[in-house]
């Protein structure tokens, strides 16, 4: 009986339920419009052939045929590492740059504006721009890297043009991009720790290292947590300062994944292979993703 | 264990002074509390003492030492704040053992020392938790071990007890007067809550804005106020304090509104002035018909005791009766004031008329 009174909505209820359901189906159709239907689409393509520069072929399913070439796919290996490397590079490194510029920035500044400004600068820059800049930077005529070799007397340098120096530069412009983003989280965790946990410990003797690593860093690693996710996740997307740096060059020494796909549907035209290479990234990006969560989770310093 | 002396000592952020030349001195052993309103500058001067603020002018001397320019860590005192400061991610044992650690001592000394601290606060049970998992009392009571454990010269309260309910905090009064009886360190306390004040201290320091307004022990403050902040702020109900004019031959009172009172030798000091008449509710009682007519205006039971607001010409005050006091709300009365106790002040500066 109390389950029938529990399921009989009242006519005032089923107004307000349908008015919720109208209300939300606006941005729900939206979504997928431009979400779950491209998604679907992308997923349906990685199972079909599909070259546009051969259309005479049509586009025959082919079940996995799309993932077993790329099984094979020397290119789309080194892709894989390639990405994999500017996450272990450039992930901790924004993550300590940042921690670095978080505290800097939460120091009692007479004016914070410019402090603020400083930091969010590289942040709201878009990121072609950012590889543009670093592009100049290290041109080897005209580039101020090469310009202050040469102040030191030193030979100037082929930045982008020999493989492990390309990465390098990129990597430096990752991180210095990134890491404003990393800092703005870290910052906002700073600001949550109160001001007696370090008048209290200063009264009880540590000093400022101590501090520091008793208190500043245990408090601040949820938001040391997020920043990693965050950051991880963009860096498997890696694509708009390599592209415009050294456009994966040189040879495809400095190509990451989402650029061979990049490469594979819109120059090459091959959209059935460049969205099984998609789904294979989106998959990647789940399992790291997973992962971090399921660290969270245990976090011991939460209960 | 040390004395405390504070000389001249001035306080400006920028060019604005908070604290203008505050000359205090606190025996060795000593339990003294600061009290007054916001802003009057009490937990500042706290926090110069403890070395989180910086001294403008003057000095401050804890023991023989001068500490001005000495930071906290060095100046052998423990403090213990508002918010508690307890560390959410460490144990309480961690926690308590924190200064000791910090400052290097072995792990075995840290435990013993944690546990003999935990044993006198009662927290052994507590040890092993986390202080999110404590109750407001429990967490208190971990700030106090932090302090007590590392055996300080001074110890340096700042409102501990303004976070906990009514009942937890005449609970935790009572601890921390055994505390310092047990240990007999010199304590400087911070609040806003005259009871506190009353209850606990050796000496009250009453400042106002930036100033000290009386130091004395909690009797003198409550029976001989040096002005009418004093006495307002000292005491529950505040001190009725109402204009009044002595006659030229000190024979009478006349309280503004019209009733003319006897006046007692005592009040030839102020022979034909106009004073403000402090009287502490107490010294209102119900008389005979000798007495002054009033009204009464509210009546509020506690119980023990009986206050009410009493309408008396053109002035008001509140007075203590007892609970059998025949009291309605609109009543006539005829009240008997005590007017040996009564003090006088100076309209102008609100002094004490001596």
């Amino acid at each position: 009986m109390s389950d029938a009174i529990r399921h009989r909505l009242t006519p005032l209820e089923k107004s307000e339920r349908r008015l919720g359901f109208a209300m939300l189906a606006p941005a729900f159709l939206l979504l997928a419009a431009v979400v779950l239907y491209p998604i679907a689409e992308l997923i349906r393509n990685s199972f079909h052939f599909n070259h546009l520069a051969q259309p005479w072929m049509g586009t025959p399913f082919v079940g996995f045929e799309n993932y077993v070439k790329a099984l094979g796919d020397d290119r789309f290996h080194e892709a894989v590492w390639h990405t994999l490397l500017y996450i272990l590079v450039t992930v901790p490194g924004a993550v300590v740059i940042g921690l670095g510029l978080a505290l800097l920035a939460n120091q009692p500044f007479r004016v914070k504006w410019p402090v603020r400004l400083g930091l969010l600068l590289p942040w709201a820059l878009p990121l072609v721009f950012a590889g543009l800049i670093f592009r100049w930077f290290f041109e080897y005529n005209q580039g101020i890297a090469n310009a202050m070799l040469r102040g030191l007397g030193f030979e100037p340098l082929n930045w982008l043009t020999s493989p492990g120096l390309a990465f390098f530069a990129i990597c430096l412009a990752i991180i210095w991009k990134s890491s404003s983003f990393v800092a703005l989280v870290l910052l906002a965790g700073l600001q949550t720790i109160p001001k007696s946990f370090y008048e209290a410990a200063e009264v009880d003797g540590a000093t400022k290292w101590q501090q520091f690593r008793e208190i500043t860093l245990p408090m601040l690693r949820p938001a040391i947590f997020v920043a990693l996710i965050f950051r991880t996740i963009t860096a498997i997307q890696t694509f708009d300062i390599p592209y415009a740096m050294t456009n994966g060059g040189p040879g495809n020494s400095t190509e990451t994944l989402a650029m061979y796909i990049h490469k594979t549907t819109i120059d090459f035209l091959d959209l059935g292979y460049g969205s099984a290479l998609a789904v294979l990234m989106f998959l990647v990006s789940a399992v790291i993703t997973s992962l971090y969560l399921r660290h969270t989770r245990r976090d011991p310093g939460r209960h | 264990m040390a004395g405390i002396e504070i000389a001249k000592v001035v306080k400006a952020y920028g060019s604005v002074p908070v604290i203008h030349g505050i000359d205090l001195s606190v025996r060795d052993g000593e339990f003294v509390v600061l009290v007054g309103p916001s802003g009057c500058g009490k937990s500042t001067l706290l926090r110069m003492i403890a070395g989180l603020e910086s001294v403008t002018d003057g000095t401050i001397r804890i023991g023989d030492r001068v500490v001005n320019d000495l930071p906290p860590r060095d100046r052998d005192i423990a403090m213990v704040f508002q918010d508690y400061a307890l560390y959410p991610h460490r144990t309480v044992a961690e926690n308590v053992g924190f200064g000791l650690r910090m400052r290097g001592v072995d792990a075995a000394t840290i435990a013993r020392k944690v546990n003999e601290a935990a044993e006198i606060l009662q927290i052994t049970h507590l040890l092993d938790r986390k202080p999110g998992q404590l109750s407001g009392g429990q967490r208190q009571r971990v700030a106090m071990g932090r302090a007590i454990v590392r055996d300080p010269k001074v110890f340096l309260f700042d409102e501990p007890l303004s976070n906990l309910d009514a009942q937890l905090r005449a609970e935790m009064r009572v601890e921390i007067k055994k505390l310092h009886q047990r240990f007999g360190t010199t304590i400087i306390y911070v609040t806003h809550d005259q009871v506190e004040a009353m209850t606990l201290a050796d000496r009250i320091a009453i400042l106002k804005a930036g100033h000290v307004e009386q130091f004395a022990t909690p009797d003198e403050v409550y029976r001989q106020p040096r002005s009418t902040f004093v006495a307002r702020f000292i005491g529950s109900p505040s001190m009725n304090i109402v204009p009044a004019r002595i006659s030229p031959d000190a024979a009478t009172i006349a309280l503004a509104g019209g009733a003319a009172l006897a006046a007692p030798a005592s009040f030839a000091r102020a022979r034909g002035r106009d004073v403000l008449l402090g009287l502490r509710a107490e010294h209102l009682g119900l008389a005979g018909p000798e007495g002054v007519p009033a009204r009464t205006v509210i009546v509020e039971p506690l119980g023990s005791d009986t206050l009410a607001l009493m309408q008396i010409g053109g002035v008001e005050m509140t007075g203590r009766f007892p609970p059998s006091a025949p009291l309605r709300a609109g009543g006539e009365v005829t009240l008997g004031l005590d007017l040996e106790k009564a003090h006088l002040f100076d309209p102008e500066t609100g002094l004490a008329i001596a």
